[in-house]
């Protein structure tokens, strides 16, 4: 194995990420080294290069739309955040918001199956976690009854 | 700048949009570049560094000043567009990093900084260098992609790297070493000097046990 397997990839090293040793040992190996000499040559001709065309590259894109689209992303993000929040601090309501048109789509099969409105008495009942939906059967036809989603307090 | 960026960190924790948005525009293009370099797709990149904004504003009350706002914007950049081609690293040839003789056979040496000249900056073949920059980058293998951008864009230190990427200094030294020698052989070669096919090959990531 050659020194310059040890002491090639030390080169491009910054100041003070060798230790002095290996500082010494590889400044004592280039002034002996031309292969190593002109790998360091090259090494400082490209140095800023992938800098200089990345950099190159940002400024000729637009980036009017940018930040609106960074705020854009922030407030949908802020949105959803809340309505995370709200449907964990408030699982009965949002439940039971869940299952509402649920249960007047089922209420209305019942009532629009169950023959003439003053044969029957069709009630049925959806409840979730303490709150009831119910539809009633009246003289003056069926009645959703709903429970309100209360948000507080619960 | 720096004190700068602290008084605008305050003033968006606060809830300051137009602070917040100065901030951005202050720093979208590097974050941008560092994204473009590791991803390679530009439509990608604009996603990933937008993305690094809005989990900056995410954490802003966690930002302690401790480091400035530019290398936590950019670190949380690289990340995501790491993790973005983690598919990519997973599913390519793994390659190995140490040095070895085979990788110091002569493959023109100082032939770029001859032809560069003495003054770097004036040259035309320079500014054409750069310009088959992204070409040239496109081509290495991912880990030797994001480990030049994370040197040279974004100004990590050997032992940031090495952090980093959960890698050894040693390590970090081995894969920068490839990663220029690859980089330097696709320049020759897009400099049309002395052809090398060993370099086109590992350019390519293949040529390696």
């Amino acid at each position: 194995m050659t020194e310059c397997v040890r002491y090639a990839p030390m080169i491009g090293a910054r100041p003070g990420e060798l230790s002095d040793e290996e500082t010494r040992a590889m400044s004592e190996h280039l002034a002996a080294c031309e292969a190593c000499q002109a790998r360091l040559a090259d090494e400082e001709a490209t140095s800023g290069l992938v800098s200089d065309a990345l950099m190159a590259e940002a400024n000729r894109r637009d980036f009017s739309t940018f930040a609106d689209g960074v705020l854009d992303r922030v407030e949908h993000r802020g949105v959803l955040s809340r309505l995370g929040r709200w449907a964990r601090r408030h699982r009965a309501a949002a439940i039971a918001s869940a299952l509402a048109p649920a249960a007047v789509a089922l209420a209305l099969v019942v009532y629009f199956g169950a023959g003439s409105p003053s044969e029957q008495q069709a009630v049925v009942e959806v409840t979730a976690e303490g709150r009831g939906t119910m539809v009633l059967q009246t003289s003056d036809g069926p009645v959703v009854l709903i429970g309100n989603a209360d948000s507080e307090g619960t | 700048m720096e004190a700068d960026d602290l008084a605008l960190v305050e003033r968006a924790r606060a809830g300051d949009r137009e602070a917040f948005r100065a901030l951005v525009v202050r720093y979208q293009r590097k974050v941008y570049a560092v994204a473009l370099g590791i991803v390679k797709d530009r439509d990608l990149a604009w996603d990933v560094a937008q993305e690094a904004f809005v989990r900056v504003h995410a954490h802003l009350h966690e930002f302690k000043g401790d480091a400035s706002f530019s290398t936590w914007v950019l670190r949380i950049g690289s990340h995501l567009a790491i993790d973005s081609v983690r598919k990519e690293r997973t599913a390519a040839k793994q390659e190995i990093d140490e040095v070895r003789d085979a990788d110091l056979a002569g493959s023109g040496e100082g032939i770029l900084a001859t032809e560069l000249g003495r003054d770097p900056q004036q040259n035309l073949l320079r500014r054409e260098l750069a310009g088959k920059m992204m070409e040239a980058l496109a081509q290495l293998p991912e880990k030797h992609r994001t480990i030049l951008v994370l040197r040279e864009v974004e100004g990590l230190s050997y032992e940031e790297l090495a952090e980093r990427l959960g890698i050894h200094k040693g390590t970090v030294m081995s894969r920068l070493f490839h990663a220029r020698k690859k980089m330097q052989g696709l320049l020759r070669e897009y400099a049309g000097l002395e052809p090398d096919a060993d370099a086109r090959e590992e350019g390519k990531g293949g040529g390696e046990p």
